[in-house]
């Protein structure tokens, strides 16, 4: 390098490059979102706290045989009734019970379920599911499921039992798009 | 009151207790200015929750570390380490005595003719903080980083104070208050003719407040702690003051050597502008403290910007690099001084 | 006695030294017992197992789309890519051919993961060298794709978005849009970024010249990725076993000339570029389609056993499947790029000062779940 070279390599301008960018960056426009007075909303598909149904629910099993770690409890009993002179064996459900705080929200139960609209649903945007005490609030049984009781709903979305359940979630999910080039 | 009582005594005591207000508040609210500048450097918004828009986050850590346990670990030597966070905050404060921050003698607490020769001495005794805070913890990590600690700073102390050296030929005086009148006589500011030893006293004052780029002993993903790993609680608080109170001190001797000190823009051209129009109501420490400010954001401007640099390249640079290139700019000053005639 | 003490301590040659598994420059829980005189590092020993969650044994129990969720948790910062490896090695024992959109639609999430994995690697490595705030500009751009990803199959990290045979879902409305948008936009917050970093003195000086490692003992080690790209070794699992029809696109694959750090830094800022090509171009050529193959409702590979590895973010990732026939797979290993490039660590910082060790440990890229799975 010729003595000019090693003067101006002297010289920090790259250094001052640097400074500059960083200088841009101070004045743009902050990307901090405050919560919670402000929340970003999750996309439609997102993976959140369970929905059920029991009306849906035909108690097929297939949930609980889909989830890679064993989280969903299901119990049932058949119970005869006589209708139309005939005597029918209806499966009733005993025990739905999802052990949330073991939950990876893959999504594999909801894929799995047969019913139309699905029984066993992710997508409810919701996240808030943050207790005091593990084992018991954390715990969700047939009926806490449809309550939503200890769960923050996201702003706008409604719990099961209150009529907040969507009308095909995996249809939308295979029939959406299709324009993709 | 008798007349030597007021001017010996009564005033001087009114403007300590002024300084040491301004410099306290001013050195913990750095904190929080350096965290915002940091955050909107980052794109985020920084403490924004405490008090209207994050402006009480200071007090409240500055009461927080008021409360927090004061612990002394078991064998250390106490004395010392209590003595050590003193010595890092006093020499900081102390250089204020003697530092204008206006024309007239109310401006400034005391005007000696070796106060340049005073302010480095002074701030040279805050070493000794660090490094009777490495050893006074009773840990050969802490002990580690307050030597190499101590060593940049010492190291960097020669480059510095040659730079200062090149002011002092150029103003032809030791005093402070000398070198901002003489500014103002020439109507140029030193940081033109002395655009080097300005560069090299500002990267020298960011060393040896060991800050971004040169804060290796006290960065934390490094495996030696630092020499204040031990110290919890107001002696913590006095060591991180003294380092917001040491980044004051640079900044307040660059604007004095460099800037012109409390002279406003073109102090001669626009005469008329700062005596008798609209804005001659605005005093000098204004000036004063915008061109502190100044600095004080480039130095958080670094800190959001550089990498660090490794020990043994931070030696490099102060004895390789800085060292020659202070030493050759003096030279040249010199030579320059003495063809463009005497100064008094 | 206390002088002897001292002097012994004085004169002591070697240190050994434990950066323990928490430690802010680790990225993970990693423990490496370093042998050090004075500042020079002697030898490095990683100790490893505090992540081991046992997810090959986990596997074992698993049918083969319950499996992938697991893998989402390997290397965390690119599930995608993991997905990929999967589903490609049990697609290749059944001899499925997935429909071209699928493929397309891989290779679309495949490269915006390596985009976001590079980019959580660009955040660490400047944050350990001390740039702090490279890391806030990365995760804004992240945070983008990550949106992509939530849009797509409703996870941001752990995306479980592959299966067997194709793709689970049918992309949304005007997500493609929305991925151009990003990625026109890229390129100039990469060119930003790199005016602040590669020819920043500092930063080279801190990069260049440290842990060195030749192209032939990168081979030898068995180091794959980055690390081997940036010795000079011309090899990258998507040009020579093109997989997900990497072959009908064109890119480039950045290679290095010293072997250093700095070289890997810059062939995985050119490898970002790239992979902005890549998506450009699946984007317009996506093709009409399904997005999954007719595959039986349960899967049965044959017996057999086969091997698999797509080019992760950070190395080759391949997965050694052993099947019986079952709905489970009686084997599943999987080649960890982390934990064989993280092998050749104390070949890279012998000799070198305890600085370089963080900055060596950042260039590698490790991420603790994958090494130790």
């Amino acid at each position: 390098m010729s003595w000019w070279d090693k003067l101006v390599a002297f010289i920090p301008l790259e250094l001052v490059q640097g400074l500059g960018v960083t200088g841009k960056y101070l004045f743009r426009k902050k990307v901090t979102v405050q919560y919670p007075e402000q929340r970003l909303e999750p996309k439609d598909r997102f993976r959140g706290m369970f929905g059920f149904s029991e009306e849906r629910c035909i108690v097929c099993h297939n949930c609980a045989k889909a989830c890679p770690i064993d989280i969903i409890h299901i119990t049932d009993h058949f119970e005869e009734s006589v209708v139309d002179g005939k005597k029918r064996k209806k499966k009733v459900l005993d025990r739905y019970d999802i052990d949330l705080k073991r939950c990876m929200f893959c999504g594999l139960c909801e894929e799995a379920c047969p019913t139309k609209p699905v029984a066993i649903w992710l997508t409810t945007k919701t996240y808030e599911t943050a207790a005091y005490e593990r084992n018991e609030r954390l715990y969700f049984d047939k009926v806490r499921l449809q309550t939503w009781d200890g769960v923050l709903p996201f702003p706008g979305v409604k719990a099961p039992a209150e009529g907040g359940m969507p009308e095909d979630p995996k249809a939308e999910k295979k029939a959406a798009g299709g324009e993709g080039a | 009151m008798p007349e030597p009582l007021m001017t010996y005594l009564v005033i001087p005591l009114v403007k300590i207790v002024v300084i040491l207000l301004v410099l306290i508040l001013g050195a913990a609210y750095l904190t929080f200015f350096e965290r915002k500048i940091l955050a909107y450097i980052q794109i985020r918004l920084g403490p924004n929750r405490v008090g209207p828009k994050g402006w009480l986050q200071a007090i409240a850590d500055a009461l927080k570390l008021f409360v927090k346990e004061d612990l002394t670990p078991a064998r250390s030597e106490k004395f010392v380490f209590l003595l050590a966070p003193v010595l890092i905050i006093v020499p900081a404060l102390l250089v204020f005595a003697v530092i204008p921050f206006g024309p007239s003698d109310i401006w400034r607490l005391t005007d000696i003719n070796v106060a340049l020769l005073f302010v480095l001495g002074v701030s040279s005794v805050g070493i000794y903080g660090i490094i009777l805070g490495g050893w006074s913890s009773n840990n050969k990590y802490s002990l580690m980083g307050g030597l190499r600690s101590a060593a940049q700073l010492i190291s960097y102390e020669v480059p510095m104070g040659f730079a200062v050296v090149t002011v002092v030929v150029m103003a032809g005086s030791l005093s402070l208050v000398r070198i901002v009148e003489v500014q103002r006589e020439l109507g140029v500011w030193f940081f033109l003719p002395g655009i080097v030893a300005l560069f090299v006293y500002f990267v020298c004052g960011v060393a040896e407040t060991n800050r971004n780029p040169f804060d290796l002993p006290e960065a934390e993903s490094e495996l030696v702690g630092g020499f204040h790993t031990e110290y919890s609680g107001m002696k913590w608080a006095f060591f991180f003051l003294g380092e917001y109170a040491n980044m004051i001190v640079i900044s307040a001797m660059a604007t004095v050597l460099f800037f012109g000190g409390w002279l406003p823009p073109f102090p001669n051209l626009l005469e008329p502008l700062w005596t008798s129009s609209a804005l001659a109501w605005v005093p000098p420490p204004f000036w004063f403290l915008l061109k502190v400010a100044a600095f004080i954001f480039l130095y958080m401007w670094f800190r959001g910007t550089f990498p660090r640099y490794r020990f043994d390249q931070l030696m490099r640079l102060g004895w390789k690099v800085l060292l020659p290139v202070s030493l050759a700019n003096l030279m040249v000053v010199a030579l320059g001084v003495l063809m463009l005639g005497e100064r008094s | 006695m206390e002088s002897a003490h001292l002097k012994a301590f004085a004169d002591a040659e070697e240190m050994e030294i434990s950066f323990g598994p928490q430690h802010p420059s680790t990225h993970g829980v990693l423990r490496l017992m370093v042998k050090v005189d004075g500042e020079r590092i002697l030898d490095v020993k990683p100790i490893i197992g505090y992540l081991h969650r046992g997810t090959e044994k986990l596997f074992e129990r698993e049918t083969y789309n319950g499996c992938i969720p697991h893998t989402d948790r390997m290397d965390y910062t690119a599930a995608v890519t993991n997905n990929q490896g999967l589903v490609g090695a049990v697609e290749k024992l059944m001899g499925i051919t997935i429909p071209p959109r699928a493929a397309y639609l891989r290779m679309i999430l495949a490269e915006l993961q390596r985009l976001a994995s590079h980019l959580v690697w660009l955040a660490t490595h400047a944050l350990d060298i001390g740039a702090q705030t490279p890391y806030f500009y990365c995760f804004e751009e992240r945070d983008k794709i990550l949106d992509l990803f939530e849009e797509y199959c409703g996870a941001r990290l752990t995306t479980n978005c592959m299966r067997v045979g194709g793709m689970p879902f049918e992309l949304t409305a005007g997500w493609t849009d929305r991925c151009r948008a990003f990625i026109d936009q890229f390129p100039a917050k990469v060119a930003d970024w790199e005016r602040i970093l590669t020819k920043n003195r500092i930063w080279r000086e801190r990069t260049v010249g440290v842990g060195v490692i030749s192209a032939a003992d990168a081979i030898e080690w068995g180091l794959t990725g980055p690390p081997l790209r940036g010795s000079g070794v011309r090899w990258d699992i998507r040009k020579v076993f093109p997989y997900d029809r990497y072959d009908e696109v064109e890119f480039d694959i950045p290679i290095g000339t010293n072997g250093d750090t700095y070289d890997r830094y810059l062939v995985r800022m050119e490898e970002m570029r790239q992979s902005v090509r890549i998506i450009r171009q699946c984007l317009e050529r996506l093709p009409e389609g399904p997005v999954m193959a007719k595959v039986p409702k349960v899967i049965k590979p044959p017996k057999g056993e086969v091997y698999f590895s797509v080019e992760a973010p950070k190395g080759e990732l391949g997965y050694y499947l052993v099947s019986e026939g079952g709905d489970t797979p009686y084997r599943l290993h999987v080649r960890p790029a982390c934990f064989i490039n993280l092998q050749a660590l104390p070949e890279m910082v012998r000799g070198q000062l305890v600085a370089d060790l963080v900055a060596v440990i950042g260039t590698l890229d490790i991420v603790l779940g994958e090494i130790d799975r």
